[in-house]
């Protein structure tokens, strides 16, 4: 019977299975890992995704309630939260998975700066990648606009309005960011659509070219070992490590959403500007620069920063080339982030 | 090989302490932002001489839940601070030195205070019958009646509303934007009103909750938002009136206003029902106040129930009045017969007034009650939707009044009151003038106006009445508008009053049920005759 239906199947989906199995074992099981990234430190590349995957199934789920209306979306919120069965649970799961999938890519780029990770010839997954965090915070932007609460309305009007600054087109993106003059209606249809259509397919597809990248160069080996270090199968052990950080990382989110559940505010009110619009905490530092600059200067401050984190596995080639004796990467990466701490925990200490 | 060994463990030991840094951190900082989302009030700056403030209250343990209201308050969002609203120069009458600081400040701020930022509100406050000091300038000093002490927590603590302060400003704002929130919600909450407008002279709250709009009110009580912006005429955001939407907020007709007397026609808490003049100059004469309530109606009624509901309440208050002349009447003529007194003070003036007030002898605190108390309530009722209190607290206590009144001068020798007792005319209980109006608002009732006995008596009795609210039209008491609207139900009274559409096979529906009933009470009730005799006989 069994053997009748693989039949039946083969000559309507004619595969070459074996070919089809020989190449998936060398894509996927049998990629050689070095032997490094049994360390945990180095084996969290995966946690991201593992992320990704929890919001794309919360996501979908929460969309069956959501409703992307201005005078809608924070009762169809605070339905889900309050009323449908484990939509507290759901939403919870959503909104933590997103706090810490900033958080590991975070540490991702960390490990992959200092191992500089990016080096000759990864430069352009490391572009890759700075692409997928642009994309993953401005997935986090459109989704705390969707709440539709003071803080989340007021947070999209200040965010939005630094896209004005952009020099020539900037009013014209911002017009169409935003359907009009104001945060509006409009505003929350085109949120909606990017947060669930269009960002996520993006980021989907640079996932794929990341990992594409990343077979086709293999995993990056440690600076100065590249030659003899060890490798093993990515099946079992990285397989399973991978699915543990799974388990481990569904079970924190939930305790998390347990402990601290994602509250609703206030309804968003246009005409009641908040005391303090703040945004969420992955924009503090960059919030922060702004308080103490201009807005013109701070903007073109963080596009510089960007360009520049970008492009860096080229800057770092050339200083090195000047200055082959100083590890630049070490005292730019420590610096990068003890600023960041600071003023992340400066904007939380202020509130 | 050395070196790179070197260097890998530098290397782990960066990714290691950042990552395990960042971790906790951010982790940390994402929790404190999640626990933030749980938090409904605003986290408020306070800096400056306000911290200074703040600290030392918190620290004393001087009126700290006032600084959590205050941080709740839209003045923290605006920085609008303790000492802003606290100023006080040397000299002030309420200026005072903190203890143990070298802080001056009110203690009490007045309208001329809030009159810094909301000028315009608090003009419109001190131009209300809310800022008149009626009570100090109309009657007698009931002081001697309710003693002094009773008074401090009683009249006055309504009345503060209309405080005149030794700056000259007129007002307590926070009698009804509760301090130190100062929240527009819970000023429109009817319960505010109905700190005042409650108990036996003037239960407005309890009438609002009597009223269609209340029962609405309470349902929707949980969704309903009282903490909007009522400016720039703006369509009314909720879908039932609390007490400020009818009297205070605006809408797409007429701005928010702050002097509650502008959409009001009649003076129904005075002793005689009249039409208001209060502040005509400036408001328009009762017909353009009438105008500005009748425009809010309109934003959920039709323009016809609003012309019928208001005229057949007006026509309670005129109503009134007839009622209260008997009253009158019949007091100035046992004062005169010496049979009721006049206080006398030790002065040898007269205290009290007859007509007003007397409080010692049963006449005259009948004929205050009639007004003071079931009067108001008689009138109020039927402007504000509340049956119960136009019909059982209202025109049946005011009867029970009159009776009480008659029989007591009948007992006491008047001949006229004698006369009265002994008829046995059922019209003696209309011992005035009346008025009425075909039919109601509600709608065309096809039996009930076939039983009062007035219509079925008296021939005359609707050209009496037409003549009667001619001459309340006359005397501009009703509109033109009010008038030919009465007229068109004069005119088709059989269709208003029901009585030309034959209804006997559904009624004989009910009387043949009404008839069983009364078999069930007989049989159950009147004729059941226990075995065992009374302990008392008679």
């Amino acid at each position: 019977m069994n053997e009748k239906m693989k039949e039946w199947f083969m000559k309507r989906v004619p595969f070459n299975q074996e070919k089809a199995s020989k190449v998936m074992s060398k894509i996927f099981l049998e990629e050689p890992i070095p032997k490094h990234m049994k360390n945990w430190y180095y084996a969290l590349g995966a946690t991201p995704l593992i992320l990704f995957g929890f919001m794309v199934v919360t996501g979908i789920l929460l969309t069956f309630y959501y409703i992307p209306s201005p005078n809608k979306a924070y009762n169809s919120v605070r339905y889900i939260t309050e009323e449908v069965s484990m939509g507290y649970w759901i939403r919870g799961i959503h909104r933590w998975a997103s706090n810490l999938m900033v958080i590991a890519i975070i540490l991702h780029m960390v490990r992959v700066f200092f191992t500089r990770g990016y080096r000759k010839p990864r430069e352009l997954n490391w572009i890759v990648g700075i692409l997928m965090f642009a994309v993953t915070l401005t997935l986090c932007f459109t989704g705390y606009s969707m709440v539709y609460n003071q803080l989340s309305y007021w947070a999209a009007t200040v965010g939005t309005n630094m896209i004005k600054e952009i020099p020539i087109v900037g009013t014209t993106i911002l017009d169409f960011l935003r359907g009009g003059q104001e945060v509006s209606s409009n505003t929350l249809t085109r949120f909606f659509n990017l947060h669930i259509g269009f960002l996520p397919t993006l980021l989907f597809i640079l996932i794929i070219i990341h990992i594409v990248f990343i077979r086709m160069h293999g995993v990056s080996k440690l600076e100065g070992k590249e030659d003899d270090e060890e490798t093993y199968s990515f099946y079992p052990e990285h397989f399973y490590h991978t699915i543990i950080v799974a388990l481990f990382l569904i079970t924190f989110i939930s305790a998390l959403t347990i402990v601290l559940p994602p509250g609703l505010g206030e309804p968003a009110n246009p005409n009641i500007t908040p005391a303090h619009i703040k945004p969420e905490w992955y924009f503090f530092a960059v919030y922060s620069i702004l308080k103490f600059v201009p807005l013109k200067i701070g903007v073109f401050l963080i596009l510089a920063l960007v360009i520049a984190a970008t492009f860096w596995p080229f800057i770092d080639d050339m200083l090195r080339k000047k200055w082959p004796k100083i590890k630049i990467h070490y005292l730019v990466g420590s610096l990068t982030i003890i600023l960041f701490l600071f003023f992340t925990v400066y904007e939380i200490l202020v509130h | 090989m050395s070196e790179n060994n070197n260097s890998l463990s530098t290397q782990k030991l960066l990714v290691g302490i950042f990552s395990i840094l960042l971790l906790i951190i951010l982790i940390i900082v994402a929790a404190v932002e999640m626990k933030q989302t749980r938090k409904p009030e605003l986290v408020v700056d306070v800096s400056g001489v306000n911290k200074k403030c703040v600290d030392c209250h918190i620290q004393k343990g001087v009126a700290v839940k006032a600084i959590d209201s205050w941080k709740q308050s839209k003045h923290a969002q605006q920085n609008i601070s303790c000492i802003d609203c606290h100023t006080a120069k040397k000299g002030d009458f309420d200026a005072f030195y903190c203890p143990e600081s070298d802080f001056l400040v009110a203690r009490h701020p007045t309208p001329n205070d809030c009159a810094e930022c909301h000028e315009q509100q608090v003009r419109e406050f001190s131009e209300s019958k809310h800022a008149h000091q009626f009570w100090l300038i109309k009657n007698a000093d009931r002081a001697v009646f309710e003693n002094p002490i009773s008074t401090r927590n009683g009249c006055e603590q309504c009345h503060n509303i209309g405080n005149l302060w030794p700056d000259g400003s007129v007002g307590e704002c926070d009698a009804c934007h509760a301090k130190h929130t100062f929240s527009k919600a819970v000023a429109r909450q009817p319960e505010t009103c109905g700190e005042c407008h409650i108990g036996p002279d003037h239960p407005q709250i309890e009438m609002y909750l009597e009223s269609k709009h209340g029962n609405i009110f309470r349902s929707q009580e949980k969704k309903l938002d009282l903490n909007y912006s009522s400016k720039d005429n703006k369509p009314i955001p909720i879908d039932v009136p609390v007490c400020t939407t009818c009297h205070m907020d605006g809408n797409e007709t007429q701005p928010m206003t702050h002097n509650v007397s502008a959409r009001l026609g009649w003076e129904s808490q005075a002793a005689w029902s009249f039409r208001t003049v209060w502040l005509d100059e400036k408001l328009g004469n009762w017909e353009m106040k009438r105008s500005r309530m009748e425009s809010v109606c309109k934003s959920c009624h039709a323009p016809d129930f609003i012309e019928t509901y208001f005229l057949t309440a007006d026509l309670v208050n005129l109503q009134y009045n007839e009622i209260r002349r008997v009253f009158v009447d019949w007091n100035k003529k046992l004062n005169k017969k010496g049979l009721t007194h006049t206080l006398i003070g030790k002065d040898g003036k007269p205290y009290s007034d007859p007509t007003l007030v007397g409080w010692d002898e049963v006449p005259e605190y009948k004929m205050y009650y009639a007004w003071h108390h079931e009067g108001r309530r008689f009138r109020m009722g039927a402007e504000m939707m509340a049956a119960d209190y136009t019909q059982w607290h209202g025109i049946w206590e005011i009867q029970d009044d009159l009776v009480t009144m008659l029989t007591w001068a009948a007992e006491h020798g008047d001949k006229e009151a004698k006369k009265w007792v002994e008829s046995i005319d059922p019209i003696k209980f209309a011992p005035y003038a009346l008025y009425d109006i075909p039919g109601n608002a509600w709608g065309i009732n096809a039996k009930s106006n076939t039983l009062p006995y007035v219509y079925k008596t008296y021939p005359d009795y609707w050209e009496r009445i037409k003549s009667n609210v001619k001459a309340a039209y006359d005397n501009n008491l009703l509109s033109e508008k009010q008038w030919l609207a009465w007229l068109k139900r004069f005119e088709n009274k059989e269709h208003y009053l029901g009585t030309k559409y034959n209804v006997d096979s559904t009624f004989k529906i009910y009387t043949d049920r009404d008839d069983l009933d009364t078999k069930a009470f007989k049989k159950q009730a009147v004729e059941f005759k226990l075995p065992g005799n009374p302990f008392w006989i008679w």
